[in-house]
């Protein structure tokens, strides 16, 4: 009996092993390229430049843009182009060091084009080079998680030439057709060691759906996903990679309560708060997002700073047609012109749910698709009252994440001296929330769910790590069958 | 606030910062099993504390709970004494809700890093907000029973990457990207002695690899395209450009290592001097019954396994990770090969022993889970009785030496 359980146990081992034959070794493999479909279009990938998908952009643009610090998948901040640094007590003056590095057109990173580039991407600040290597940022007031803010995409460090823009990343941008395909070569002498991979080739505006019919997937290495096709994908036992639920789904409303557009007055608070009491948070997420996405009543999710649950954010109807009532004896209440993503089927699925919830309220709510609600400059031209946004989680720092948030959102344009400080300076948690509250007590923005991104990996690519955040980090990626 | 990318200089913040977090740990994990630790009173005190500091102290207060974290009901039972005592410690009536003076809401909330616990306190109108963070246990797991027994013993943990190391009674030489960290023993503890520095030309590769080696009381370091030589009494290191063959097992096994790239370039050297095989992350080579083995981990993927002459064609195996090391353990053939799954950097690794028979690899031992990917595995010991190997923990990003042993199942 001992004998034949020995030899069972045996061969389930012997199994196992076999199981995982063809996926190779686990040390990386140099070489190959490695295809990715990408959903969006994105049409430029200067982290500064306005797109209609910065998350998308900022990705590629990641590959030969680096930033002064990283942060990893556990949170930890680590040095990037920054080899060390350190700040005064009030955490106002930071001296950053900078480590030996090249841009791609081969002239050596120094503290001047680090100042060059940060003082586009925050003119606020008051930048000094010390040395060739060493420069110094004093900003208005305390910002107690500079390193975490200084690992968002907006600080990457470019290089801005007459025709080009120049990095120091792994890859540099060898072909470039805007909105179609993206084509980095791996940098051979990129300061971290040369990546694995000859190079990374981008198809954007790809439907997953279209290249399974086509049956092409067989030549990518990883797809963006969404929620909807997930049912479909696990059932046939492909890959799929989710991150935590930290995109915001979030209903902003676009006119400030003191001036309106010309034509358009601002939707009375009253309404706006019936709206948010009228959403049925909890059968979106289960419904339309299939319970990949968790109900959101505040700005960052519960899995981010536990305090989530604080804010309420379960639909009430009868309040809500108290406040209608009592907002209909001041005010005309004309339907709200709601505008969403052409380009995403699953806002349009939130819209539409949302407009439902609406009218048993009495609210009306119209939803319309625009190809273009993402950039501030896009929102600015809209004839909408609010916009139904997602946006990505930017940090796993809380004050940097709602930092980003408030920026994505407007609010650090509109009120930078009470928002921003307030934010980035915060030492407790508690302070952070407050901004939190404040921030959602007016009813200008409403959180309507947080949503997980998803993306489809092929057997033959290792080390694709995707961040809690959703965002990606290719740092170790190989692809297996490369020499 | 000071920050490096110099890890060495970090080890003593850190390991402070351990001793800061750890009793949290320890409470969190108490917390789990009903124990009422002192550390968890003394948390519990805390918040009690700032409570009382925003509200000013009022002498009679309602307070209610509800845990929306993962803590167990007992758990979340013995917190709640242990906070209900605080608040009595401090002076504090515990009185129903129409009598109290102000009423504290506390949630046993939880983030991605821990258990969060938040109070709201409401005073007539006004109402306050206090949270602590309090950290979650880690997990431990248990292995199988396995048929030939693997011995894992964790020799050093720390933030900074472990390319190999060294250890004797006396002695733990850690191999560093930048330098060569030498601890002493004391009374049982490792304790920091000198640091030299490794200097090198050119950029290091990607998944950089280094290979220590130290034979009384000499130091031999290979790393791609330098080799460093020195002593470890008085502590020195000289280290120099160079493509010489690394030892890519206990001696036996001579190649030269890819100055650029992370694998062995395939040709030979030392006894096996102008043979060749295709390029391999590891290798092993073995004398059993007269027969002579050698073992390639290719980058291909492909396991080759040469018998007695390397110019004749080997076995492929293709269900191996890409680093092997070969252990002298005196059961079944007297040798194996412990091996690393084939999986990468974003899945936890795991060993497990197999046993080449003939044309075949057999396993020889359960599977050992491990709590990160394995970064080296290197034969070690005199008698290649020993493996010594790295793994980078994924819960917390901290590099682990190890050894592991075999024992033989009778």
């Amino acid at each position: 009996m001992k004998r034949l359980l020995l030899q069972l146990a045996a061969i389930s081992s012997l199994l196992l092993l076999m199981a995982a034959a063809g996926r190779g070794s686990s040390r990386p493999r140099y070489g190959g390229t490695v295809r990715v479909l990408l959903h969006d279009k994105v049409t430029t990938i200067d982290p500064l430049n306005e797109e209609d998908h910065p998350a998308s952009r900022d990705r590629l643009a990641a590959l030969s843009f680096e930033t002064l610090t990283e942060v990893d998948a556990l949170g930890h901040v680590h040095p990037k182009l920054a080899s060390s640094w350190h700040s005064d007590q009030a955490k106002r003056v930071w001296q950053f060091r900078l480590r030996l590095a090249n841009f791609h057109n081969g002239t050596l990173l120094t503290a001047s084009d680090v100042v060059a580039s940060l003082g586009k991407s925050n003119s606020g600040w008051k930048y000094t080079v010390n040395d060739r290597q060493t420069l110094t940022i004093e900003t208005p007031f305390a910002i107690t998680h500079m390193p975490e803010l200084l690992a968002l995409p907006k600080y990457a460090i470019v290089k801005r030439l007459p025709d080009s823009n120049a990095g120091t990343g792994p890859y540099r941008l060898t072909e470039w057709q805007a909105g179609e395909r993206a084509l980095f070569a791996v940098n051979e002498d990129y300061w971290g060691g040369r990546a694995y991979p000859d190079a990374i080739e981008f198809q954007m505006g790809a439907s997953l759906r279209d290249q399974l019919l086509e049956r092409q997937l067989g030549k990518h290495a990883a797809a963006e996903v969404s929620i909807d096709q997930l049912r479909t994908l696990e059932q046939a036992n492909q890959n799929i990679v989710l991150s935590r639920p930290a995109d915001l789904m979030v209903v902003l409303f676009l006119q400030p309560d003191s001036v309106g557009k010309p034509g358009r007055k601002p939707v009375d608070a009253r309404v706006r708060e019936a709206l948010a009491n009228t959403i049925n948070r909890t059968a979106i997420s289960n419904g339309l997002l299939q319970r990949r996405g968790v109900p959101a009543s505040g700005l960052l999710p519960q899995w981010l700073t536990g305090y989530e649950f604080m804010f309420p954010g379960n639909s009430n109807l009868d309040r809500a047609r108290e406040l209608r009532a009592d907002a209909a004896a001041f005010v005309v209440i004309t339907p709200i012109a709601l505008a969403y993503d052409l380009s995403d089927p699953l806002a349009k699925l939130v819209a539409e749910r949302i407009a439902v919830d609406a009218s048993a309220a009495g609210i009306a709510v119209q939803p319309y698709g625009e190809l273009h609600i993402n950039s501030k400059t896009a929102r600015a031209s809209l004839n909408a009252d609010a916009v139904l946004l997602r946006l990505p989680l930017q940090s796993v720092e809380p004050s940097v994440a709602l930092s980003a948030v408030a920026d994505d959102l407007g609010f650090s344009d509109s009120a930078p001296t009470i928002f921003v400080p307030a934010i980035l300076g915060a030492t407790r948690q508690e302070d952070l929330f407050e901004v939190e509250r404040k921030t959602l007590a007016g009813y200008r923005v409403i959180p309507v769910a947080h949503l997980p991104q998803a993306l489809w990996l092929s057997g033959s690519i290792h080390n694709w790590q995707q961040l809690m955040t959703g965002a990606w980090q290719l740092d170790q990626l190989w692809i297996e069958g490369a020499r | 606030m000071l920050y490096s990318a110099f890890p060495h200089m970090l080890k003593t913040a850190s390991k402070l910062y351990f001793c800061a977090i750890l009793p949290f740990i320890l409470l969190a994990g108490s917390a789990a099993q009903q124990d009422t630790q002192p550390p968890l009173a003394s948390a519990a005190n805390d918040f009690v504390q700032q409570i009382l500091s925003r509200s000013g102290s009022p002498s009679a207060i309602a307070v209610t709970f509800q845990n929306i974290s993962a803590l167990a009901p007992d758990a979340v039972e013995s917190l709640q004494n242990l906070i209900f005592t605080a608040f009595r410690n401090s002076g504090i009536r515990l009185v129903k809700a129409e009598q109290a003076l102000a009423e504290v809401q506390i949630t046993f909330s939880e983030d991605w890093q821990g258990y969060v616990w938040v109070a709201s306190v409401k005073q007539g109108s006004a109402s306050q907000l206090v949270i602590r963070k309090v950290a979650r246990p880690q997990r431990t797991t248990s292995s199988r029973a396995p048929t030939l027994t693997i011995h894992k013993a964790t020799v050093w943990q720390q933030d900074g990457p472990i390319l190999d190391f060294f250890q004797d009674k006396q002695n733990l030489v850690v191999l560093e990207p930048g330098q060569l960290s030498l601890y002493v023993n004391d009374s049982g503890q490792w304790r920091p002695r000198q640091t030299l520095g490794v200097t090198h030309q050119n950029e290091w590769p990607r998944d950089l690899r280094g290979r220590l080696q130290v034979n009384g009381g000499q130091i031999n370091v290979f790393l791609p395209g330098a080799r460093c030589s020195g002593n470890i009494s008085p502590p020195s290191l000289e280290c120099r450009t160079s493509d010489d063959p690394w030892p890519a097992d206990q001696g036996s096994l001579i190649a030269f290592f890819s100055p650029r790239r992370n694998f062995f370039t395939g040709l030979l050297a030392g006894q096996t001097a102008g043979a060749s095989v295709p390029p391999f992350f590891s290798g092993a080579t073995w004398q059993s019954n007269d027969v002579r083995h050698w073992l390639f981990a290719g980058i291909d993927g492909r396991v080759r396994v040469f018998q007695n002459d390397l110019a004749t064609a080997p076995t492929t195996l293709t269900d191996f990770g890409g680093l092997l090391a070969a252990i002298r353990s005196g059961c079944g053939s007297g040798w194996q090969v412990l091996a690393s799954a084939p999986t990468d950097s974003t899945h936890p690794d795991s060993i497990q022993a197999v046993e080449i028979a003939g044309r075949e690899a057999l396993p020889a031992s359960s599977q050992v889970d491990l709590s990160g990917s394995v970064e080296a595995l290197w034969t070690s010991g005199k008698e290649s009785q020993s493996v010594n190997g790295v793994l980078q923990s994924q819960a917390t990003g901290k590099y682990e030496a190890f050894t592991l042993t075999v024992s033989c199942n009778q």
